[in-house]
Order: C-alpha cells, then structure tokens, then sequence
C-alpha cells in the first residue's frame, strides 16, 4: 500500500485578521512555542507518512523558513520528505489556487510522480491529535473510494461545516456544506482519503467547473455518483482556529490542570531552531514573580504578574504589569505597571509602562508593534502590524477602534 | 582567529563532585537547568569565532559525545568550521591515556598540524566563565609573546589551588609558582593558553612533562616570552558540590555576574530531544519564584529560589527550596526540599521531607565532599513517600525502595544501595 499527503496550509483567512497579514494560518504561532501546522505535521509523523506536500499559496516565507528540510518532524531522508508545492506558471496551467480542489488540480505531477495507492488530504489550521492509520484503515477495510473524518459538534453549529448523516455502517447517507439548518451531528474535520484514480478523475471532471473546493463541488459531486463515500467518526480532542474566538479558545485549552490539549503526551514537534532558539536560556522567575495557571516558552523573564494566559519565547513581563486571560507571543515586552486583559499579542511587540489594553472582547495587537507609555486600548480594538508610537495620538482609544495599517 | 586552533580538554574526572560525576565526565554535569558545564567553553569558542576545535575526551565520555554532536549546535558546522572529538588512541609508540594536559596536547599534535596554525589556544571544559579568546589572542600579538596565559586575581587564601604567575610591569611572568603553600601573589592561572605553534612544538618535543602547569610553564618562563592577560569577570570551578551548587544559585542573582540571558549561550538541543519539550506550566496553585524554570516542566506546588531542568514535575502543596534539580524529577505531593542537588530522573514520594534538620553533621562517610548541609540524591533514585531526609545526605544513583533502612535518615548519613 502506498500512500502520499497533502496538506492545505494556503489559506489566510480573513478572520484571523491581522494575525495573518504577514503569514497564512497554518503558520500562525499557537500554544507558546509552535506554529499550528506543526499539529498536523506532528500526527504526520507520528503516522508513520513519509511523503508529505504542502500546497501554499498566501505569503508563505515564514511557512517555508519553519518548514525547513523537514528533519524536525523526521519526514527527511531517502524516500521521505516534505515538499512545498507554491503555486507555478507551466505551459497550460498557469495561475494561482482558485480552491482547494484546484490547488491539488494543480499539483497532479506530485502525486503522479510517486504513483500512490490513496491520497490523504489533510489541512493544515486544526489543533489535534490523531493517528491517521485508524482512518486509512478503515479506508481500506471498506474499500471506500473516498473516507471523510468527522467529529460531532451540536447540529446548531452545523452552518459553519460541512454535515454528514453516517449510516451505521459507516458509509455517507448524505451531505450538506454548510447547511443553514440541519439536524445531522457530524462535522467534515477536511480530512480525505481518497483512492488516487477516484481522486483524480474528480478533480479533472471539476476543473471544467466554476467552483473548485472538496466541501462544496468534489463531495457533493462523489456523493451524486453513488461512489462509496465513508465517514470515519473522530472521537478525540478537535481545536478550531478560525475565527479570533476560537483561536483564543482553542489557545486557552491548553491550561488547567489536565489540559484539554496535553503537548506532552501528543508528542508535538517543532522547528527548534525556528527563532535563534540556540540562544534562549530558560525562563526566569524574579522574586516579584507571581504566575498562577501560565505556560510560558523558554527565554521568558518574569517580574509581574501572570495569570490564566499562554506566552511565547522570550517574553519580557516587567514588575507591577499584569498578564490576565491572554495569549502574548514570542519577543514581546510588557512595560513595568501595563495590564493587558484578554488580549491577542502577536510577536515582536513592545508595550510601555502604565498602559492598559483590552477589557472584556478579545483586543488583537499585530506583530511588531510599539505601544508608548500610559496608552488605554480599549476592548476590542484592533493595532495593525508595525504600527509605531507615533500612530497613537491619543491617549485614550475607543473600544472596537483599528489603529494603524494605512500603509498596508 | 583564522590562525588559530583550539583544544578544548574535556577529559575532567571531577571527584569532587561526588555521585554527580559518577557516569560523566565534569564538563558534561548539567548546570543552570538547560545546559551542561562544556557548553559555557563551547559557547565562548563559537561567539569568538574559533573555527577549528579539537575536543579531547577521556573519562567517561558517552555523555560529553552524545552531547557536541556534530558540533553544530555551536556552528560547527559547513567547509571551515570543525569540532572533532579526540579521544584518546593507541599507536606504535603512545598507546597510553592521556596523562596530563601537555600529554593530551603532544598525542594530538597531528591534528592541530593538519590545519597548519600559527597558535594554539588550548581550553578546559571545567569552568563556567564567558570570555572572549579574540581579545586573548590580540592581546597575545600585541605582547609579540610565545605563550600567553588567562589569569585572574583570586583570594590570597584560595591562591594555594591554582597555578601562581609573578608578573613584571609589561605583564611578563618572571615567577611560576604551581599551587603554592605560601604564595607569592594572587594572579592565578586560568588554564587557558595561548602557544604559538613552533613554539608549543618545539617545547613539547623536550619531554619536559606531561602537565603544562607543573612541569613546562615554569621551564618556559626563562626562555621564552611568557604574558599574563588579565580576565576580569564571572569565572567557578564548581568542582565541589558546594561550589557547584553556589554557582547555580548565581543564576538567581543578577548582581553574581553569571547572566544567562546575556552571554549568548548554546546548548544541543537535539540531545535527548530537548527541543522538543514543551512550553513550562506553572498550574493554578503554583507559585514560582526567584527560579529559573526550564521547558517540560509543571509547577503545582511552590518553588523558590531555585534551579529547575527540564520536564520536573512538582506536586500540589510542594515546597522547593534552594535546590537544584535536574531532568525529568517528579517531587510529590506536599513534598519539602530545602538545599537539595537531585541528578537526573529522581522520584520523590509524596510527603517526604529532605534536607531536613537544623544541625549540620558533616558526612560520614563522604565527609570530603558533603559537608556545607547540601543533600545529593544520585540520578534515577528513588526516595520513597512520608521520609524525613536529614542535611549533608548521600543517597546513591539508583537507590530503590528496600534501601531505605527506615522512615528516618539522620544527618551525615549515605543510602548507597548496591554501589
């Protein structure tokens, strides 16, 4: 049995908002220390899968430098490796992705070149842990042309996913992409399994089409077929991160005394060599230190105080600030009295004395930013990436204000 | 520093520092949670630019080897730089061990001629210091000399340890004195070199003796130029459990000069998976402070003034206390731990105390090495639950349950198991 992956990780999606300006959200840091693909690149490599393409398409320098060769997931070496697949100019085809069908569409020298029994497409913006061998299995088992994972979430929530009704034997009754009400349970985790010859007529069949996504044109097409389309139901640990909310939830999952998400146990790994890591001691804690239910990346100095909040590499928490209920990323400084409440700060930012950010909706701070002296942000606002001091003009900024971004 | 070879002597046996290098080599004793004590050596060859590094181990070496590597953690790595582990070789005429540091130098020459210098900087993995070997060397060709040599001042009470330089007013050694009873100054020997090659070889090959500070420095001194550059800064030996111990609580005071955030520090984070480990967690009841956490670990209980390796586990309602703990302890539930070393792999039952007691009774048996109050658990120990453990304690690496003579453990006393 031979099989190849291939990882969506192109998208930007919009709502991750200035978090994904500089970078698409596969790649968006996640949990201290990782970046989300690493999620599934971890259940790659712990599957056992030695072939890997990852389609990517919006901004992907950052996804490519934290790729690397590979090693850190141990798919390097003979017969294994992860290939980048960016978006090319060839004699016919020659344009960027207009979906995910198209992306793999596009790619079908990748997966001809190494001849597979199935394909696995997988995407690269969930948080979870699984062995794709159960799915691939059960794949086979059911010689299913096409094997979709599934996790079950209230049927209220179902406009947001694609919906499965899984007869009892496994096998696809119907399905509906983003269905504006339903009453089936199971949502498309976008996890395929394909027999390569069923995929590959599908995608040549849609590539006359107007539309190109597995969710809404390949599925419903396959299931109109009468193919043998199978759900395979995921009973594990399943994190969203598509929105801010969710991605602040999903981060927060990773606290508490048995966590949700146990990094230990799932084993995850990650390009330790991502951000001169080599140079990063430990953290340090300062006799002013008071941290209660905090992960905290190496390399980070504490002087005030943490609470309920998950922080990068190298964050810099100055004595009298406070840290409640957010999410700060690697490089940032939080200046001596600041207090920052559920808040997102990306990396690189530096935050005066005496300022207070956030309130009660989730307050978003783009990558390298600087935040002057006793500056209030109030709830919700938005800073664009690289905004400066001198963007703050007042001092006081209205809750759901957007500061900066002009010159983007 | 494109002229410039270094040979790093790694072979250290660092009796002194008891069950801890027991199964290491010195250089290789974790130090300041994340890093062992070679990196410190390591990192200051890599941040001067020292390109070609010759590494001579010998005692026990696993360790050390597993940890360099490729050398690539420390940029070794690519056409012009090279780390090489040296161990020591048998051949037609040497087949013995190294003997000294000069020895270990003369059965490597080869090595150092294949890369045709015009000096050698020769280095020990023992010490915790940052130091810059460009500015050594500079001041090495400034002086025009043939050897220069790294001193410090010390305490005249400690300068019977070290190797004793009488300096004239150009800085020139006109004395040598190698630990002195009564010493004539306080400029000691950091045993760090500075040769220049024709001169190192011609020198080694008088067979003056295996030991460059017993038996060639003072030889050398009346015939060649011999310079004295003064290092000013952070500079331990740890190669006692006390100073080992002080040196880690160094971390903890920014005023030690011992700054681990700024002396550009490397370690192999691929040993052991290191890299790997996840982001630290102190948990809702913990409390953290003045330590130093390294990734993996989880804090539930309360840690002060202490020095953390990665992934250690400490309990609810725990108390940690000036201690030093290396990879992958677990203290248990409502553990105390008050001046304590645990080596790596170390479990603690819950409600043990250890470090217990006001009376400091010297060891009994060890009385050499613990006698400052410091207990020392052995790596992969077992301190089972509800044990009080007094001060100056020696539990030996392995230690299981039915070691354990009773729930009581005086002062002064050793759990040694089976050796």
């Amino acid at each position: 049995m031979k099989l190849i992956t291939l990882v969506l990780a192109g998208g930007r999606v919009d709502e991750l908002g200035v978090f994904t300006l500089t970078r698409p959200k596969s790649a968006v840091p996640f949990g201290g220390m990782y970046r989300i693909i690493d999620f599934p690149l971890s259940n790659l490599s712990h599957s056992g899968i030695d072939i890997v393409g990852i389609l990517s398409q919006y901004n992907p320098s950052e996804l490519i430098a934290h790729i690397g060769s590979g090693i850190h997931w141990d798919i390097a070496g003979r017969g294994k490796g992860i290939k980048m697949l960016p978006p090319y100019k060839g004699v016919r085809a020659s344009d960027w992705y207009r979906g995910t069908a198209d992306a793999v569409y596009q790619n079908l020298s990748f997966i001809n070149e190494h001849s597979p029994d199935y394909v696995l497409i997988i995407s690269g913006d969930h948080i979870y842990n699984m062995d794709y061998n159960d799915i691939i299995n059960f794949h086979i088992e059911k010689n299913a042309e096409l094997t979709i994972g599934f996790v079950k979430v209230p049927s209220k929530e179902g406009y947001r996913f694609g919906m499965a009704d899984i007869g009892s034997d496994g096998a696809l009754a119907d399905y509906q992409e983003k269905p504006e009400k339903t009453k089936y349970e199971w949502a498309s985790l976008t996890i395929y399994v394909f027999k390569t010859d069923v995929l590959i007529q599908a995608l040549k069949k849609n590539a006359r089409e107007k539309s190109h996504e597995f969710g809404r044109d390949i599925i419903p097409a396959l299931m109109k077929e009468n193919a043998k389309v199978y759900g395979y139901k995921f009973n594990g640990y399943w994190g969203y991160t598509k929105t801010i909310e969710e991605y602040f939830a999903t981060n927060m999952d990773l606290l508490g005394e048995e966590p949700k998400i146990n990094l230990a146990s799932w084993g995850v790994k990650t390009n330790i060599y991502g951000r001169y890591n080599h140079d990063l001691p430990p953290s340090m804690f300062a006799s002013t230190a008071d941290v209660e239910d905090a992960l905290l990346g190496r390399g980070c100095v504490i002087r005030g105080k943490v609470s309920h909040s998950v922080l990068g590499y190298n964050v810099v928490v100055e004595k009298g600030a406070l840290v409640k209920d957010s999410i700060v990323m690697s490089d940032c400084i939080i200046g001596e009295g600041t207090v920052i409440e559920n808040a997102i700060i990306d990396e690189n930012v530096r935050i005066g004395k005496n300022s207070v950010i956030g309130e009660k909706k989730i307050t978003c701070i783009g990558k390298d930013v600087v935040i002057p002296d006793t500056i209030r942000i109030g709830a919700g606002c938005v800073v664009w990436p690289f905004t400066r001091e001198n963007a703050f003009k007042e001092k006081n900024i209205a809750p759901g204000t957007t500061v900066g971004g002009e010159e983007i | 520093m494109r002229k410039t070879v270094g040979m790093l002597l790694a072979g250290g046996v660092g009796s002194r520092l008891s069950i801890l290098a027991k199964k290491r080599a010195k250089p290789a004793v974790p130090f300041g949670g994340m890093y062992r004590i070679i990196d410190f050596t390591l990192s200051n060859a890599c941040n001067s630019g020292v390109r070609v590094l010759g590494i001579l181990t010998q005692y026990k070496p696993l360790s050390l080897m597993d940890h360099i590597g490729t050398g690539a953690a420390w940029d070794y790595i690519g056409r012009n730089k090279i780390a090489k582990i040296l161990p020591p070789r048998t051949g037609e005429k040497e087949f013995d061990w190294y003997r000294g540091t000069a020895d270990a130098i003369y059965q490597n020459l080869d090595f150092i001629r294949d890369f045709a210098p015009e000096r050698v900087l020769i280095l020990s993995g023992d010490h915790i210091y940052r130091m810059d070997y460009a500015s050594l060397i500079n001041y090495h060709k400034e002086k025009n000399a043939d050897l220069t040599i790294a001193t410090m001042l010390v305490p005249l009470s400690e300068a019977h340890r070290f190797g004793i330089a009488i300096l004239d007013d150009d800085r020139r050694i006109v004395e040598w004195e190698e630990k002195p009873k009564q010493p004539k100054s306080n400029i000691a020997s950091m045993g760090i070199y500075v040769f220049n090659m024709d001169v190192l070889e011609k020198v080694l090959k008088k067979k003056l003796g295996v030991d460059f500070g017993k038996d060639i420095i003072g030889w050398m001194i009346k015939n060649y130029r011999v310079y004295a550059y003064p290092f000013e800064g952070y500079w331990r030996d740890v190669g006692t459990i006390q100073s080992y111990w002080e040196a880690n609580m160094d971390i903890l005071d920014s005023n030690s000069g011992l700054d681990l955030q700024n002396w550009n520090l490397r370690t192999n984070l691929l040993e052991q998976r290191r890299g790997d480990r996840e982001p630290a967690y102190v948990g809702a009841h913990g409390s953290v402070i003045n330590s130093v956490i390294s990734p993996g670990c989880r804090i539930e209980g309360k840690v002060v003034h202490s020095v953390l390796s990665p992934g250690v586990v400490v309990g609810k309602g725990a108390f940690v206390h000036d201690a030093v703990i290396m990879h992958d302890c677990v203290i248990g539930e409502n553990c105390v731990l008050e001046r304590v070393i645990l080596d790596k792999n170390v479990v603690v039952g819950k409600d043990t105390h250890i470090g217990a007691g006001t009376e400091s009774t010297v060891n009994k048996k060890y009385g050499d090495y613990l006698n400052t109050g410091i207990t020392v658990v052995g790596k992969g120990a077992f301190v089972p639950e509800d044990m009080e453990i007094g001060k100056n304690v020696l539990i030996f690496p392995n230690v299981r349950k039915e070691h354990y003579p009773g729930k009581k453990i005086e002062c002064g006393e050793t759990i040694e198991g089976e050796g």
